[in-house]
């Protein structure tokens, strides 16, 4: 269970996230929408311990991220998979993805790459495991990143904004995987744009404006007209999505 | 045979400076590595007083003039700690501090050449400080930082020649004995820069060749 209690997080004056309470199962698909500003990413950044919270408290799986000593097992529980890949450029898709099993689970190299091989090759870049980042296409270093993120086993996929940067079939590649992943039973936080993909994944649907949380329904119930769509603000967003 | 002649031994001393001052090249190099990177690793763990001590110092060494800071060890350390400096461990003390102080530049630099993206992934990843520092910002601060490390290690190969003023037979030091004696001064000095040269050019091509094998992973190489 990832447990958002009151977060609050502000940069200055600015505040990015004005007391989100959220709950995540384990199992649950949840899409996080709102534009662009809205404190999205922050939240994933906060669960993640990049950012320290300014109030309230995240706890993952009973490990609170706001604990150092904690934070450590937080991280454990969860894989992040970032907007610009952050792949590391030194190092080819199999040691990216085999970097962390064996440095953190102190994990065999042979059994890492083996898995590693393994989770390339179902995203279709079982040819491609030994090339550098620079050497990939868009899609296939955000596959890498996927990848690199399920190595960890998480019980938890936090996914920020992962097709931002794709173009539109690149962007299919990765929700292909995405989709299969969903039903498959893996937990996901995604924070996207895709607003088609999520209300087709997702089991809620979770809207935020100006570091607020509006809506945090079920994705039948957020698109319907008697629903999230009763909301103006959400109503107004996704006519301005559906344009583009 | 008149003595301002050339003589087979001539080739000998040539050599033998040759020697003393790459040796004490390699040496300075080494240990300023050493010290220059250690300075650099406090200031990365944010050690409390070591880490601001170490970029003073560093400030200090690399805006005076070595040929100073030689004199101020080999005549002033010895009148303060009451003891003696051989002109080559005066050397050694100075050479290598000169080159830690420009070493930790050149890595302060590049360690943060490295995004705070690349960081934040290997942290969340859950690689402690030190994993993080050893599989992620070092190899790629590595591939920044060797272009100044090549100019930097061809340019205080060049600096030993100061050592010889206080009496270190280096190869400048056996440059002089060999214009005093012979006095063709032209013939001498030339020869002893075109060693130098010659050293310079094959500290170049090795790191030349080091840097583009850290640089493999990446397409595009250079202008």
């Amino acid at each position: 269970m990832i447990h958002i209690q009151g977060a609050c997080k502000r940069f200055g004056s600015n505040t990015i996230l004005d007391g989100i309470d959220l709950r995540i199962a384990p199992g649950e698909v949840v899409s996080i929408l709102g534009p662009s500003g809205s404190g999205k990413s922050t939240l994933i950044r906060c669960i993640n311990g990049l950012e320290k919270l300014d109030g309230g408290s995240i706890s993952v799986d009973g490990h609170r991220v706001d604990d150092p000593k904690q934070l450590q097992l937080a991280r454990r529980c969860s894989g992040t998979v970032f907007q610009l890949f952050n792949l590391y450029p030194h190092m080819t898709a199999l040691q990216n993805v085999t970097l962390a099993p064996i440095e953190v689970l102190k994990m065999p190299r042979a059994q890492a790459e083996q898995e590693a091989r393994a989770l390339l090759a179902s995203v279709g870049l079982g040819e491609r495991a030994d090339l550098y980042p620079a050497q990939l296409s868009g899609g296939q270093r955000q596959r890498v990143g996927i990848c690199r993120a399920l190595a960890m086993n998480p019980r938890y996929l936090l996914l920020d904004e992962v097709t931002s940067a794709l173009d539109p079939e690149m962007t299919a590649e990765v929700l292909a995987i995405l989709g299969k992943l969903a039903r498959g039973g893996t937990t996901m936080l995604f924070v996207t744009h895709e607003i088609a993909f999520a209300r087709e994944i997702s089991d809620r649907i979770v809207f935020l404006d100006g570091g607020r949380l509006v809506a945090d329904l079920p994705a039948a119930q957020f698109f319907a007209s008697d629903g999230g769509l009763a909301q103006p603000r959400i109503a107004q967003f996704l006519s301005k999505m559906n344009k583009s | 045979m008149r003595y301002t002649d050339f003589t087979p031994h001539d080739l000998v001393l040539l050599l033998q400076g040759l020697g003393v001052s790459v040796a004490l090249f390699a040496a300075t190099t080494v240990i300023g590595l050493v010290i220059g990177l250690a300075w650099a690793l406090l200031r990365y763990y944010r050690v409390p007083l070591l880490a601001p001590f170490a970029a003073l110092l560093a400030e200090l060494l690399k805006n005076s003039p070595v040929l100073v800071q030689l004199f101020l060890v080999f005549f002033g350390l010895p009148v303060l700690l009451e003891t003696d400096l051989t002109p080559v461990q005066a050397a050694l003390i100075t050479l290598s501090g000169n080159t830690a102080a420009f070493i930790y530049v050149i890595a302060v630099s590049a360690i943060e050449s490295v995004g705070r993206d690349q960081v934040e992934t290997a942290r969340v990843f859950g690689l402690s400080r030190w994993q993080t520092l050893r599989r992620v910002v070092a190899p790629q601060a590595a591939a920044f930082g060797f272009g100044p490390l090549a100019g930097l290690l061809i340019n205080q190969l060049q600096v030993t020649s100061l050592i010889s003023v206080i009496g270190v037979v280096d190869l400048t030091k056996v440059g002089a004995i060999l214009n005093l004696r012979t006095l063709k001064p032209f013939i001498v000095w030339t020869v002893i820069g075109l060693l130098y040269y010659l050293m310079a050019r094959l500290i170049a091509a090795a790191c030349a060749r080091a840097e583009a094998r850290l640089r493999a992973h990446r397409q595009w190489k250079g202008l």
